[in-house]
């Protein structure tokens, strides 16, 4: 059995016994009500946001709409793969499959892939479905290119919070830490990253939240790559072509790499020394 | 059996340990490095060789390094130094890459649970190894489980989770089979089935080390002995030879009915006795040296001796004598510490 093939086969075990968890029946009516809801909130021909603002595209839509990916998937990837390790490690279970050999970079790896794929194949089902609301309300659908971004863009941000709470539960000692650090880390970069970029931007002495101003909006934008859920908004402003915040193709792709690479090359070495 | 398994044991070892060493890092934070940590207790300088059909009992109080030995054993805990040789190929000896290859590792403490069946839970583990499951049920024929390999964790009892931890164990047929205080929680029953299974895999030729802090449950089952106390390799053989070295060889215990303390008997078998007791109307004295005069003159002397029989040795003796500590001070830092190392090691404790 080759390499690839045995880490796909433990992570499909990982994600078949993430996806008949209870937890999982447990977030998706939030789900539901965060994916399409909102499509279908943000789709009304009479919806007006703030500053007059209509959203005439599907694309657009769907944009408005990744405010549940932000706030619902982000977290149900968090709830989900929190006791990814710490549960096997109080069970004992950790022991046996650390005693297996298996190297444990592809059991890092399995781990990762398994519970990534629990959170994104409903998370995937009912973007789908937001797209068919979508087109329901306004007759519209996205391009093969937009859904192609939205899909990648989605999958990314779920990856990173996936990476977070599998390298939380491999630190902490018992479960009650590992969710405490992984809504933590969610809490921030939902709710309190504003915060810092204001805190940034008054420091810098740009005029905080002034829309129009481009030392703000430039300041905004940057600051953003530091935080996963604004790289995950600029990836999706790609396809929205009356937004520009002044990131470069690459800078916004390289923070992607690195938001992805960084976690897991972390996750991998705390394997390497995992005691059980 | 014993005799046959010694004899398959006196062949070359399957795996040589030679100056092993693990120490765990304890955190140690300071204000400008939180995350700080320092070596605190582990196992060190242990020398120790497996034999193919051998049993080797690793016995040791609470905190002797016993768990973390079988770890570093299984591939589990990485070696900070020493080396590991085994038989790669027939009589070529080689330096051991993967130890995981080698070894079946049972856990002291598995709560096997969920809904996930017995053959389930084999299978999962099975592709871990990346092998196919061919020869499951074989195995769970082996271990008893062959009539619950459809039964959910949950629905399991304590000794057929102790059975299955051993299947997970001997999953891809280990030539070293470590088993981590396996008697722990099981009936008398059952902890005599487990040491049956025992037997027969070691008659199989499989290496297997049995980890314990109870010296009388691995009697007749082990082979070989390994003394373990604070992170160190007290002593190791054959179960005969260390007794012989360590002057623990050749005890008995009398015991009868009457009055002990008024008879004679005691006086004249003088450093022979070890120990003895007197209750009410019945006696015990545990002696050692030439057992057969000790019983004459007890029954000399009139004593209603009621039974006559060797015993072995305890934990505490077993230490004392290895140590060459009393048995309270041996008992006050089992007790307190036991953590610190017996030597002094050149390595800075407060990095």
């Amino acid at each position: 059995m080759s390499d690839l093939r045995r880490v796909l086969k433990v992570a499909r075990r990982i994600r078949n016994d993430r996806l008949s968890n209870i937890r999982l029946k447990v977030m998706l009516p939030i789900l539901l009500l965060f994916l399409p809801g909102l499509a279908w909130g943000f789709s009304d021909p009479n919806i007006v946001l703030p500053g007059g603002h209509q959203p005439d595209t599907a694309m657009e839509v769907l944009f408005y709409a990744s405010l549940g990916v932000v706030f619902g998937a982000t977290m149900c990837a968090v709830l989900m793969a929190f006791d990814g390790v710490s549960k096997d490690r109080a069970s004992g279970m950790l022991e046996i499959q650390l005693a297996q050999p298996m190297p444990r970079t592809h059991q890092a790896a399995a781990l990762i892939i398994g519970h990534a794929q629990a959170i994104l194949l409903p998370v995937y089902a009912l973007l789908l479905l937001t797209v068919v609301v979508v087109n329901h309300r306004m007759d519209a659908w996205p391009s093969l290119t937009e859904m192609l971004v939205y899909a990648v863009s989605t999958g990314l941000i779920v990856l990173w919070y996936t990476l977070f709470a599998l390298l939380a539960s491999t630190t902490a000692r018992e479960q009650g830490t590992a969710i405490a650090f992984g809504v933590g880390v969610w809490f921030f970069f939902t709710f309190l990253w504003a915060l810092v970029t204001s805190m940034v931007a008054y420091a810098s002495g740009v005029a905080v939240g002034e829309a129009n101003d481009p030392a703000w909006v430039a300041l905004e934008g940057m600051l953003d790559l530091l935080s996963p859920n604004g790289v995950y908004h600029h990836l999706l402003e790609t396809q929205l072509p009356t937004v520009d915040r002044g990131v470069a193709a690459w800078q916004l792709w390289l923070a992607a790499l690195a938001w992805t690479a960084l976690p897991w090359w972390a996750l991998h070495r705390r394997m390497e020394r995992l005691v059980p | 059996m014993r005799g046959v398994r010694l004899r398959m044991a006196m062949a070359d070892p399957l795996l040589v340990f030679t100056g092993v060493e693990h120490r765990h890092r304890l955190p140690a934070p300071k204000p400008w490095k939180p995350w700080a940590t320092r070596p605190g207790a582990g196992v060190h300088g242990v020398n120790i060789s497996l034999y193919a059909g051998c049993v080797l009992g690793l016995i040791g109080p609470n905190g002797a390094g016993k768990t973390t030995l079988l770890r570093m054993m299984a591939g589990v805990l990485p070696l900070q130094g020493g080396t590991v040789t085994g038989h790669v190929k027939p009589n070529t000896p080689g330096e051991v890459v993967d130890l995981r290859t080698w070894a079946g590792h049972m856990p002291e403490q598995v709560r096997w649970q969920g809904r996930t069946t017995v053959s389930q839970t084999l299978h999962q583990l099975n592709e871990m190894r990346g092998q196919n499951s061919q020869r499951l049920d074989q195995l769970l024929a082996l271990v008893g489980l062959h009539d619950r390999a459809d039964e959910p964790l949950d629905n399991l009892s304590q000794g057929m989770r102790q059975r299955l931890s051993i299947a997970a164990a001997l999953l891809g047929s280990p030539r070293v089979l470590l088993l981590d205080e396996p008697f722990n929680g099981l009936d008398p029953v059952a902890a005599e089935a487990f040491a049956g299974l025992v037997r027969r895999l070691a008659g199989k030729g499989v290496s297997v080390v049995i980890s314990s802090h109870m010296v009388t449950q691995l009697e007749g089952l082990i082979d070989r002995i390994a003394l373990m106390h604070r992170g160190q390799l007290l002593d190791e053989g054959p179960l005969g030879e260390v007794e012989r070295r360590l002057e623990l060889e050749g005890r008995y215990q009398l015991q009868g009915k009457g009055d002990l303390s008024s008879a004679k008997v005691l006086e004249e078998l003088g450093n022979d006795v070890l120990s003895w007791e007197q209750d009410d109307e019945t006696w015990s004295v545990v002696l050692r040296g030439d057992h057969h005069t000790a019983l004459k003159n007890s029954l000399d002397s009139g004593l209603d001796v009621t039974s006559w029989a060797p015993v072995r040795p305890n934990l505490v003796e077993w230490l004392c004598a290895a140590t060459g500590m009393s048995f309270d001070d041996i008992s006050l830092e089992v007790s307190s510490s036991a953590m610190l190392p017996l030597q002094a090691l050149e390595v800075s404790e407060d990095e």
